[in-house]
This record gives structure tokens, sequence and C-alpha cells, in this order.
């Protein structure tokens, strides 16, 4: 079968050689080439290279594991940092006590109760360049970044600041690979969606804690700042957030045709899903109590006093919609073909789709197996978003990432700061968001910056051979005339190599080229 | 005040020669335009400061009138005698006394109970809900201000038009209008320290994209260095603030000080934002002193510092400022407030018709207030924000720009003289 396939490509792609097509698979299913990459999945065979990447679990990653042991984040579960979290809260609140007894508030800034998560979560960010930049599991830390921003969750959302990891690490990455239904039903049950979209604090209209719950419900629902008077309050009504959204976003798209009564009936559904107080763990809990018992009916569907089972159901109905299936796939193909993708592609994903229900593996290979993924026009024809921009330089000019938070200060610069995007669409993938003036002369520094990093590139001192060497590492041979000549030009007067090569790939880095992907 | 494109060009460039700017960018402006042509210095500005944290309304426009005011705030309510009374009814706090003298010549309005009809009391979702223009709509992608740009084009080519004072572009400039994040003016472009080397970059960087073809690259590239050139020629560095005019230390006042260069600079600003944040005065907010006038008394230095230094130039500027909600009207038991619904807002400016304060007050009465403890909403702040947009940038299309949503000439409150 698969050899069927990479012959029929092989047909259908005349204009792209075999380098041009590693290269482009590089740019889209990776995070760029490496040194040398270009050539040595060109000689594997590009579509057997795309088949190994579709197949994540069986490539080896000790190099990756080895360095994820420096991520002290990594060795806390949702437990330790719910209880970090609270601890560092109680701390807060007793110096703000003191605060208002004495009137002095200048402890309360020095001490710094927050500043562990605040360090935690630039650890978090930085762990994820260095996974993108260094796995060897390029399409999975790719598909990662596509469901991180799918499903996304801000992180400076009150109890989010400690349930982001766990969302991460439980419940994106285990199922980047897997089945949508699965992965739609994990965001769902994990606190930290239930809690960006305030469904946590969604009950039935009129419906009570039982008697021992009722003081931990009134007093400190979930232990957040966010709104440090409703801890008082007890929620009393059904919030549409996660109903809206999951239609909107996560699911049916915008135009998916579904009502505001379709909101509220889901709302409803979803009355109960919520999550623990922090001292016990902050997990994922249904609250009986808080659930609408009472019929509902949406999508010619009904239902009726079910518990949690009518929102798993809903889930699992909604995951394959063919309006689900239309607006998944494509973004998918916005992500890796176009950023306005051609018909051709997101049909193909569509009726993968369908005959596997949802396998994303499954969706992924009809779009790299599209004839929309190989043609000329789809090649260096993206920008970069700031995160592909800066890993892609680091796997160019093979620098290692280490563990400070500096290259993700980088990416947050050029604006994407990870997990900080408040609006739950998530970071945009098409060009018109990123290229603006400030953020290309962001771009341009960036690229200096990295530049005086970069050792990877001998110091010859032939100028017209040091560029040569850059085009072929950095670019694979597809630097323009134009961008070549420009580089020489400056390069003129320079005489020390040192100095000539950080210059030569500062501006090679921050040039037009290398923004396209 | 319209003449005629050619007269615009050559006296414009003449204008801007004298500042050291570049006439080519102006020419290429009025071309741009499908409207007579306004002088840079007669085009309007709208400053935009966000008072991030939620402030409390009721202790920045002062309703000492009320007299359930007094009864909730034992420990925090401003002092009838020391409010700076401005009708009898409500006053400035105190630390807003630089601004009298706005009330008393007409160019600073209050506008109270405004807010959104939204009931969140989350910070995160109400800023976003002000900054998107689209309360209780969460995926809202672009901000009112963006969608502004985007739908009136037609100073569409400046690349300051739209800027915000920051590290990151905010919630309400994105989109897919340009605009500009600026850190620090005098830090704008390549960060190389010495000049000579700066200006080598630029250069070649310059013409890396000018082989670049078309498209947004190209555009966009050619966008920043045309910036970097005019801001060059303008030398932030050698600024100095007009009559006298003493910003104080701090964010803010750095910040409107490179505002009130950019626009004396006639570089076509239209939007200009900034934050300004520390207003979540849950504990020991203070009343006359304290913790919210200290803050109150920064913001009121810097915006009349704003005003001095500007002087003429203020005819065509409003000054607008916003939080996303207001605070409870009881004080708590921290001698704080906490999260409430409507605040209050000012507007300052030449165009502001002021000395005035704005909106129906709905009163601090048990049963006029929202869910029996705010201030309730008597304002959209979408109609504010509208009548500003259309009345002062001269919108055309204020449901593009505030989709679902119809502001309406009959809700305006008159913020902009006729």
């Amino acid at each position: 079968m698969h050899l069927f396939l990479v012959l029929a490509l092989a047909a259908q792609m005349p204009a792209l050689t075999p380098r041009d097509s590693a290269f482009h698979a590089l740019n889209r299913l990776a995070y760029g080439a490496r040194p040398g990459e270009v050539d040595s999945v060109a000689r594997f065979g590009v579509m057997k290279w795309i088949e190994r990447q579709l197949d994540a679990d069986h490539v080896s990653d000790s190099h990756l594991a080895q360095r994820e042991r420096e991520f002290k984040i990594l060795s806390y579960d949702r437990g330790d940092l719910a209880g970090r979290y609270r601890d560092a809260t109680r701390e807060r609140q007793r110096l703000q006590r003191e605060a208002a007894a004495t009137g002095d508030s200048t402890r309360i800034r020095d001490a710094h109760p927050m500043q562990e998560f605040r360090e935690l979560g630039g650890e978090l960010q930085q762990l994820a360049i260095v996974r993108a930049a260094l796995s060897e599991r390029q399409l999975h830390e790719i598909m990662v970044d596509f469901w991180t921003n799918h499903f996304n969750v801000f992180v400076g959302k009150g109890a989010d600041r400690f349930l982001l990891p766990s969302y991460i690490e439980e419940t994106i990455r285990p199922r980047a690979l897997g089945r949508f239904d699965e992965l739609l039903i994990a965001t769902a049950e994990s606190p930290a969606m239930m809690f960006y979209l305030d469904n946590a604090q969604s009950v039935a209209p009129g419906s009570t804690p039982p008697r021992p719950l009722r003081s931990l419900f009134a007093r400190r629902r979930f232990g957040m700042n966010e709104m440090p008077e409703d801890r008082r309050r007890r929620p009393t009504g059904i919030n549409e957030n996660y109903a809206r959204e999951l239609l909107e976003l996560h699911t049916l798209g915008v135009d998916g045709g579904y009502t505001q009564q379709d909101i509220i009936e889901v709302a409803r559904i979803f009355t109960g899903w919520s999550i623990e107080p922090p001292d016990r763990g902050a997990g994922f809990v249904f609250r009986d109590w808080a659930h609408d018992r009472g019929t509902k009916r949406v999508f010619g569907l009904t239902f009726d006093d079910d518990g949690k089972d009518e929102g798993i159901r809903l889930l699992k109905f909604l995951a394959n919609q063919h309006a689900t299936m239309h607006h998944v796939s494509a973004k998918l193909c916005a992500r890796f073909v176009a950023d306005e993708p051609p018909d051709g592609c997101i049909d193909a994903a569509v009726a993968a789709w369908q005959k596997t229900h949802g396998d994303i593996r499954a969706v992924l290979r009809a779009i790299f197996t599209s004839p929309d993924f190989w043609t000329p026009q789809a090649t260096r024809s993206k920008v970069k978003t700031p995160l592909e921009f800066v890993v892609s330089a680091l796997r160019a000019t093979a620098i290692e990432p280490d563990d400070t938070p500096r290259f993700a200060q980088l990416v947050a610069r050029l604006g994407e700061p990870l997990y900080q995007q408040p609006a739950p669409t998530g970071y945009a993938e098409t060009e018109a968001h990123w290229v603006n003036s400030g953020a290309l002369l962001a771009r341009m520094n960036a690229a200096m910056a990295i530049a005086k990093d970069c050792s990877s590139i001998p110091a010859i001192e032939d100028h017209a051979q040091l560029v040569e060497t850059i085009d072929r590492q950095l670019l694979a041979g597809s630097m323009s005339a134009h961008t070549k000549s420009v580089i020489l030009e400056q390069l003129a007067d320079v005489t020390d190599p040192m100095q000539a090569r950080a210059l030569a790939v500062g501006l090679a880095l921050g040039g037009p080229d290398f923004q396209k992907q | 005040m319209t003449i005629s494109r050619r007269v615009f060009v050559k006296s414009g460039g003449l204008a801007l020669v004298s500042l050291g700017l570049d006439p080519l960018f102006l020419a290429r402006a009025a071309f741009a335009s499908g409207r007579p042509a306004v002088r840079p210095s007669d085009r309007p500005t709208l400053v935009c400061l966000f008072q991030r944290g939620a402030v409390d309304g009721l202790n920045m426009i002062v309703p000492h009138g009320e007299p359930a005011y007094y009864q909730e705030r034992p420990r925090i309510a401003v002092p009838a005698d020391s409010v700076v009374d401005l009708d009898g009814h409500f006053g400035l706090h105190p630390s807003l006394a630089p601004l009298k003298e706005l009330w008393d010549n007409k160019s600073l309005a209050a506008i109270h109970a405004i807010g959104s009809p939204d009931a969140t009391r989350s910070h995160f979702d109400a800023q976003d809900y002000m900054e998107t223009g689209t309360p209780g709509v969460k995926s809202t992608g672009d901000g009112w201000a963006n969608r502004y740009c985007q739908h009136d084009r037609e100073h569409a080519d400046t690349p300051f038009r739209a800027v915000a004072f920051g590290p990151q572009l905010p919630r309400i400039l994105a989109g897919s209008a340009p605009s500009l994040a600026i850190d620090d003016l005098q830090a704008f472009g390549l960060r190389v320290p010495q000049e000579a080397a700066r200006d080598r970059l630029t250069r070649a960087f310059e013409e890396l994209y000018d082989g670049a073809g078309t498209g947004l690259l190209a555009s966009s590239s050619r966008e920043g260095f045309e910036a970097v050139q005019m801001l060059k020629r303008a030398d932030p560095t050698q600024y100095r603030p007009a009559n006298g005019a003493d910003y104080p230390p701090g964010r803010l006042g750095k910040t409107l000080l490179q505002i009130a260069q950019l626009i004396k600079a006639d570089v076509g600003l239209e939007i200009a934002f900034a934050d300004c944040g520390g207003w979540d005065t849950h504990v020991n907010q203070g009343s006359s002193d304290g913790q919210l006038a200290a803050r109150l008394r920064e913001l009121g230095l810097a915006l009349a510092a704003f005003n001095r230094d500007l002087g003429d130039r203020m005819r065509n500027v409003v000054v607008l400022t916003m939080s996303e909600f207001g605070r409870t009207i009881r004080e708590n038991g921290n001698s704080g407030t906490d999260h409430g619904h409507a605040t209050a807002m000012l507007a300052l400016g030449g165009p502001v018709n002021g000395g005035r304060v704005l909106g129906r007050w709905p009163g601090l009465a048990l049963e006029q207030r929202f869910e029996g403890r705010d201030v309730a909403v008597t304002t959209d702040f979408r109609d504010l924000f509208g009548e500003i947009l259309a009345r002062h940038l001269g919108a055309t299309d204020l449901g593009t720009v505030f989709p679902g949503y119809t502001p309406s000439a009959a809700r305006f409150l008159g913020v902009v003289r006729g």
C-alpha cells in the first residue's frame, strides 16, 4: 500500500527533487532541518521517514529523555503542585492580613509568595523549546503544539497556574497522535480545561451541595486568587463558556450550524463536571448534586438523567460529526499545507477521518500523501510562527538550548509567549497574525542574537564559500541570489572570520528566506 | 479644514522637513487617502490607558453627596472635606487635584457607572471582553481598536497609526491591521549599541527584504524600516517636554511622554495604547492617602504633564482611561474592596465636552445595586468607545468594530463636542 503511494506520488511531483521533498517534509513535519538532515532523509526516503514519524512510539529519543531530567517541573505531579500553590496562596493571604493590620505592604512585595510559580512557568516554556528542538519524534512535538493551541488553556488564570503542567504532560502529550475522540474526552475531563472555561462552577440552578461539602464550597472553593470574594459565594447556575467553546472551537466550528439554545443544552449536560479543591489534589470530579437531571435535547439526541455519561456520549457524538471532521481537518491542512489550504487535502483528511473514526495518524497520513502537500507552490510558502522561527534557527545552527528560559523569552518577545494566550482560540497559524513591522524587526534582532552562538558553521575566510556553506546548512540550498549578493556585499570589508560568520548567519536567519517554511 | 492634496503635500512636507522627517511618506499617505487630506497636525489621536486590575471608580470619582458611600466604607471612604468637589455630588480623589484645572476649562469629563453587560468578576475575562469589544464572547480573535483600523484604512500607510507601548501587542490592538508594539521609542529598531554599526545593519536588512518582492513580508518590513528612519530623524533621545511639563517618575510618565513625542512628530499616530497597573486593591486600599491614592497621584500628575506638554496639540487629542470592572460598594474585612461591576472612566482633551460627570447615576441603595453589592452598569462601555471612534476619529461603520452590537447615536453620552 505505501509503496504504491510512493510510486503514485513520484509520478505526481516531478518538480520536487528528493532533496526538495526532504526539506519540505522537515519544514512541515518537523521544526526544520538539522545540519545534514536533508541529505539523510532524502537518502532514507522521504515517505519512509514520514511513516517513521507517524509511528513516533518506535522512534528512540534517549538524548531528549536525558535532557528532560534537568527539568524539576516534571518531577512534580498535580497533587504536589496543588499543595505548593495552596501553601503559597495561604502565605500571601497571611502577608496580606499582616499588611492590613500594620499598614505596611512592603513585606508582601518583597516576600513574593508566588515567585516559585512564576519560575515553574518559565521552566515549562523552556521545556517546550528543548523538546521541539531536540526530540527525534518531531511530528509528535508539532502535534503537541497543534493540540495545545486547539485545546488552549491560559496558564495565567488562577488555578491553571498549577494545573497546566499536568494538562500538557498527561492530557495532551500522550494523545497527540492518538484518536480525536479520546483526546477530546481527556481535555473535557481535565481540571485545567474545566477551570479555564469556567465549567468547574457550572451547576444546575437551584442545586445545593450536600451539607458536609457546603462550607467547603462556600468558603474557599478553588484556592484561587482570581476572584477572591467569590470564594465566599456559591455558584448558582449554569455557565455556558465551556459549552460554547466546545462547539465553536474544539469540535463543530463557528459555522457548524448550532444555536444558542444548543449551547444552553450542552452546558446543562456538563453541569457537575468540576474540580476538587487544591487540598484534595485539584483533580477532576463529577459532582452529582450539581448535575442538571432534567431532559436535555440537542442535535436530535435526548439526554435524560444519565449523570456523567451524558457528557461522554455527547463528546463521542461531536467528535465524529462531519462539521467537526471538516473544521479540524481544515485547521490541520492550514498547519501542514497552506494558510488557505486547497479543498483536495481537506477532503482527503475528512475521508480518512470518516474511515478510521478519527485516528489522527490516518488523517495526517492522508494529508501528507495528498498531491496538494507536494506541489511546488506549497513549499517555502508558509511564514513560520515565532516558535517555529526560533526552534528552526536553533536546529539549523545546531545550538542546543539549555534549561534557562532565554529561548522561551525570545519566542515571547516575538509575540508568542507559550501557554500565555488568554483567548481559547490558541495562537494563530496564519501569516497575517505574525507578520508586522515591529515583529519583523524583533525577528532580525533574535536572528543576530542566535547567530552569535552559532559555532557549527566553520569560520571560513573565503566569503563566497562561507555564504555557500550557510546556504546549504540553513536553507538546504534555497537561498535566493539576491540574499546571497546582499550578504556578500555586507561582508566585503569584514576581515575577522568570526565576525563575518556571525554577520552572515544573522543576515541569513533574519532575512526573508528563513522566515518561510 | 480641507486643503488640496498638492498644497498639503507641499506644506506638510515642508513642515516635516523642519522636523527632520521624510516628506515622501506623507506624499504616499496623502495619495492613499480617498478623502480630502487633513494636515498631519490636525489628525485626531486617541490615547487609551487601561487601568488593569479594576480601579475603584467610587474612590476615583467620589460620590460624596451619597450617604450610603460613607456608611458602606467606614475606613476607606474619602472624607467629604478632602474631596475635590466637581458638581456638589461628585468629586475627584484628592490625588487627582492636578486635573481640576482641566475640569474647569471643560476639557475633562468623568463617566460614571460604566462597564460591561457581562457579569464576570474575573480580571482575565473582563479585560478580554473590554479589549475585544465583545462581552460574553471569548473566541473573538482581534481587538476593537484593530478592527477600527481594518475597516477604515484612510491612513493605513503609516507604521505608527496604531501603537501599543509595552513589550507585546495587547488584545485591543491584535488583528490583521498593522500595529506596532513599542517597548521604548529610544530602543526601537535593531539592537546594536554603536550607531554606525546599527545603521549599517539596518540598511543590510532593508536591502535583503527589498528583494523579497511583494506580499506581507515585503510590505511589513518596508513599514518597519520606514518607522526606524522616521524615529531616527525625530531623534527621541533629544526630546524635551514643552511648557515646563514635568512627568512623574515611573513607567506611566515615561510612556505618556513618548506618546506626546510621537504626536508632535506628526508620524500619523491615530491610536496609542498603554497599560497602567496596580489597581487591584483587595487589601489596605487607603482613603485620601495610601495605596490607591499613590496610584491615582501618579495618574493625575502624568495626565496633567501630558496635557501641558502637548499644549495646543491637545485640540485633536482625546485621552480615555478604562478598567475592566469596578469594586464592591462595601469595604471588605481587609480595608480593601473586592471585584465589583460598574466603574468610572475619564476622558480628557480638546474635543471632550468636559466639566460634566456623564452617564446615568444608578445610586448606591441596596435595591439600586447590581446583585445587591455592586454599582450597576448604566452605560455599556461600547457606547462610550463607539462615540469616541465615530465623533472623534470619524469611524463610519461601528457595526464592524463592535460585532453583534449596534451602537446608536441615541445612546451616546455626548462626551465629544458636537
